[in-house]
């Protein structure tokens, strides 16, 4: 061990020398009220969450075209394969029309939902890759990442939620999701899903998130992007 | 039966080779090129045709959806065109695929084609966006181009359906390559650094977030005016300040190149030997530059040992002085103010205490003055301490030490000198014999410049002159200075030193001389001695020395006695009188010096 007795008397000394009144504590965000703090606008909550379900989404697409490549050359496998996704249950718009027809609440809730589904999914999906030899880290990252993010973007359309209900925008039929509605990635037929098979739902309905943010956002707060 | 079954079956296969011999068949499979969705809303199918078998075929587009078994014929085969499938927005579900196939049917037979699985959201391809224009906007820092453009007019980005990136490229019409930029969702963009006084091209195309990227849209031409950027302007103004100070700078370098010279170049001393002829050495060959240094039989041999000629003295008759002519008084009198300082090509030998101690070791054989005179190419009439009675002699150069006098040069440089070794145990230092002069010098090429004093027979003169008071000698060696005359005529060349004693100037221009030994003479006791001394007027073109004669109130003329010895010469030079200089001296410049004596080396031709 290098340090010897004078080194250490010198760090003795160099700690007394601290100012004691220099100690750290916490010091309240905004304690000057809202001109010495910026507090997110909505519009800038909504910009947030955009790019996160967009990066997410990308990830997804990612993770899905190497499976594609690498695993499942011939393309037309694809379509016979096919199970249903287990989140097909969730009532979700089709069309441009039928987003536009649902309530800011509905909308919300459905991007909840979609995303409280897949928490317990992806979480599954890195489990499977990361055992899995055929996957390099690369991939198994991609898809610890992409269960973080869907995780994260879950609490943060929540807090727009709650944004948007203080706001007065929403009304109260948003019941908060319960622990019920997570559900267990189960085929029809009781089978686990495969790998493949979780990546290629989870991109699409990642893309459904995503899109309908955007819908919501420029419903919302119609700014420069709209 | 099986005999009817089995003819019906040849039957049809004959059919069918009947047929085909008449080239028909059932029709070839289509297939689906590629479906597109230009807003994600509604989509359209293309298909080829695999061929229809000489017969009119007709194809119906089939699909159903995922997890669906309800199969749906293509409901609009005309909005999009000959073998299209046109599914509106009522026919279109996103998120779901659709598994699509056409059959081609005629009279024959029908043939399916490939399923193809779609995905409406994963097949957006926009319009190409509309209105593109592109306008100069003139900037302080220079015109630039803003290009602007509206999204496809069926492209619904206002609620947030679909989001659209732009990308515009840029090129002249010469140009190969675009210049591609990025423009984002904005629906603008300032295209920079373009030249000026060019015509460019501008495309703009956009793309859905996932999806493909539409067409480029018709070109649109735009030119930047004539302008000088601002940077060139600056570079502008650089180069003329630069060059300004070039010019600057070079004048100035001009007008003190002088004092750049001399500070870049220090002034390296030339050579300054004496005699060497630069030119000579700029033109000719070294061996010729370097031949004309070298001193033939030097260093003397021993056959020369007693033939040093080091000094001619020659004495003046009576005390007649030599006429001066005042009007180079001033000039020579300057030159002649500090004789020791002049350096009219005499040398360090010159110098009288120099000479003195260079006589003196001489005298006792050491031959290391005899390269004292050769150096310099002359002879050097100069005496040396006369007799220790003498006092200063009269015009001498230096009278504080009186001891010696220098002569002027009277020969060129580089001639071999005549070495005459002093004789040793002389009891007189440093006179010259005449004749040995004249012996030595004859055999050699001499220039005409050169002067040579005829040894004449003394005795002969002898008679001709009345010896004052205070004249020394009776017998004068008589010169003739008059052309070269190598011979010596009637002199036997005394093998010693002979003094000789100028005693006057005859009215023939001629010096005579007499030696010292002559028995004649008078002790030199008296001051009278250095009244003997003439000095040299002048140097005629015809080789003929004047002398001067000195014409204060001693003097006298050639034949009068003079009445008094003075001891010393007035200090400053006589008052010229024409009339009693000899005729036919010419009464040209003399260059005086201050004590009376004549320089005659700058009347000579430089060297």
């Amino acid at each position: 061990f290098g340090l010897s007795l004078p080194a250490v008397a010198v760090l003795l000394v160099a700690l007394l020398c601290l100012d004691p009144h220099c100690r750290v504590g916490s010091a309240p965000i905004c304690a000057h009220g809202p001109s010495g703090c910026h507090i997110p606008s909505l519009a800038d909550l909504f910009d947030r969450v955009i790019q996160h379900s967009a990066r997410m989404h990308s990830l997804s697409n990612d993770l899905h075209s190497e499976f594609e490549q690498y695993f499942l050359p011939s393309k037309n496998h694809i379509g016979k394969i096919y199970r249903k996704c287990h989140t097909s249950n969730i009532l979700t718009p089709n069309g441009k029309d039928n987003a536009q027809k649902l309530a800011r609440e509905e909308l919300t809730e459905v991007i909840l939902k979609l995303l409280m589904a897949w928490r317990d999914p992806l979480f599954q999906l890195h489990q499977s890759m990361a055992h899995q030899q055929d996957f390099n880290s690369f991939s198994s990252n991609k898809a610890l990442e992409m269960g973080d993010m869907a995780h994260e973007l879950r609490k943060g359309v929540e807090k727009v939620a709650e944004k948007m209900r203080v706001l007065g925008m929403l009304g109260n039929s948003v019941t908060g999701l319960s622990a019920a509605e997570a559900m267990l990635p189960l085929s029809d037929s009781g089978e686990a899903m495969s790998d493949y098979e979780l990546l290629y739902c989870f991109r699409r309905d990642s893309n459904k998130v995503q899109n309908y943010l955007k819908i919501l956002k420029c419903r919302i707060v119609p700014e420069h992007d709209c | 039966t099986m005999r009817n079954s089995g003819a019906m079956l040849i039957l049809t296969f004959i059919a069918i080779l009947i047929l085909q011999a008449a080239g028909v068949s059932p029709p070839g499979k289509p297939r689906l090129t590629s479906c597109r969705s230009p807003e994600k809303e509604t989509f359209t199918c293309w298909w080829e045709p695999g061929g229809d078998g000489g017969l009119p075929t007709t194809y119906a587009l089939y699909y159903h959806l995922e997890n669906s078994e309800t199969v749906y014929e293509c409901p609009d085969y005309r909005t999009a065109g000959e073998n299209s499938c046109f599914f509106n927005k009522n026919d279109t579900s996103l998120w779901v695929n659709y598994n699509i196939t056409v059959v081609a049917s005629n009279a024959l037979g029908k043939n399916i084609s490939d399923p193809v699985e779609v995905d409406v959201v994963y097949i957006v391809q926009p319009n190409t966006p509309e209105h593109v224009t592109a306008v100069v906007v003139h900037d302080e820092q220079g015109p630039f181009v803003r290009v602007s453009w509206e999204k496809p007019r069926t492209a619904d980005t206002r609620s947030g359906w679909i989001t659209l990136l732009y990308q515009l490229r840029v090129k002249q019409e010469k140009d190969k390559e675009w210049e591609e930029y990025n423009a984002g969702m904005q629906k603008y963009y300032n295209v920079f650094s373009l030249h000026p006084d060019k015509e460019y091209m501008v495309q703009v195309r956009c793309k859905p977030d996932h999806g493909f990227w539409s067409e480029w849209t018709q070109t649109t031409y735009v030119k930047m005016p004539d302008y000088i950027t601002r940077e060139r302007s600056l570079w502008i103004m650089i180069t003329i300040f630069f060059v300004f100070i070039v010019v600057i700078l070079t004048w100035t370098l001009n007008v003190k190149r002088n004092s750049v010279k001399l500070c870049l170049l220090p002034a390296v001393p030339g050579p300054k030997i004496k005699g060497f002829d630069k030119q000579l050495l700029k033109s000719g060959k070294s061996e010729e530059v370097f031949n004309t240094l070298v001193i033939q039989g030097f260093p003397p041999t021993t056959d020369y040992d007693n033939l040093l000629v080091e000094y001619l003295e020659v004495f003046d008759n009576e005390e007649q002085e030599l006429v001066l002519d005042g009007k180079d008084l001033s000039e020579d009198c300057m030159k002649s103010k500090s004789p020791s300082d002049i350096d009219s090509g005499r040398g360090s030998c010159d110098s009288h205490t120099l000479l003195l101690e260079k006589c003196m070791d001489g005298r006792e054989g050491s031959g290391s003055n005899q390269h004292q005179y050769s150096q310099h190419g002359e002879t050097r009439w100069a005496s040396t301490e006369s007799s220790e009675s003498q006092g200063p002699e009269p015009g001498s150069p230096d009278s504080a030490n009186g001891r010696g006098k220098t002569w002027p040069v009277v020969f060129s440089s580089p001639q071999p000198q005549p070495h005459h070794h002093y004789p040793v145990g002389a009891a007189k230092p440093a006179y010259h014999s005449v004749p040995e002069i004249l012996n030595h010098l004859s055999p050699h090429a001499m220039s005409s410049n050169y002067h040579q004093l005829n040894h004449q027979d003394i005795l002969q003169q002898e008679r001709r002159f009345s010896k004052p008071a205070c004249r020394h000698s009776q017998s004068y060696n008589q010169f003739n200075l008059d052309g070269i005359d190598t011979s010596a005529p009637g002199v036997a060349p005394s093998p010693s030193l002979e003094y000789v004693e100028v005693q006057r100037v005859n009215p023939e221009n001629m010096l005579l001389l007499r030696p010292l030994s002559d028995p004649n003479r008078e002790p030199e006791g008296s001051d009278c001695t250095r009244e003997d001394y003439s000095k040299v007027k002048e140097v005629t073109s015809n080789n003929i020395l004047l002398l001067q004669r000195d014409m204060s109130h001693q003097c006298v003329d050639d034949y009068s006695q003079a009445d008094q010895c003075t001891t010393q010469q007035p200090p400053h030079p006589c008052k010229p009188a024409v009339h009693q200089s000899n005729s036919g001296m010419p009464q040209e410049a003399i260059r005086v010096m201050g004590n009376g004596y004549v320089d005659s080396t700058v009347l000579m031709p430089s060297y």
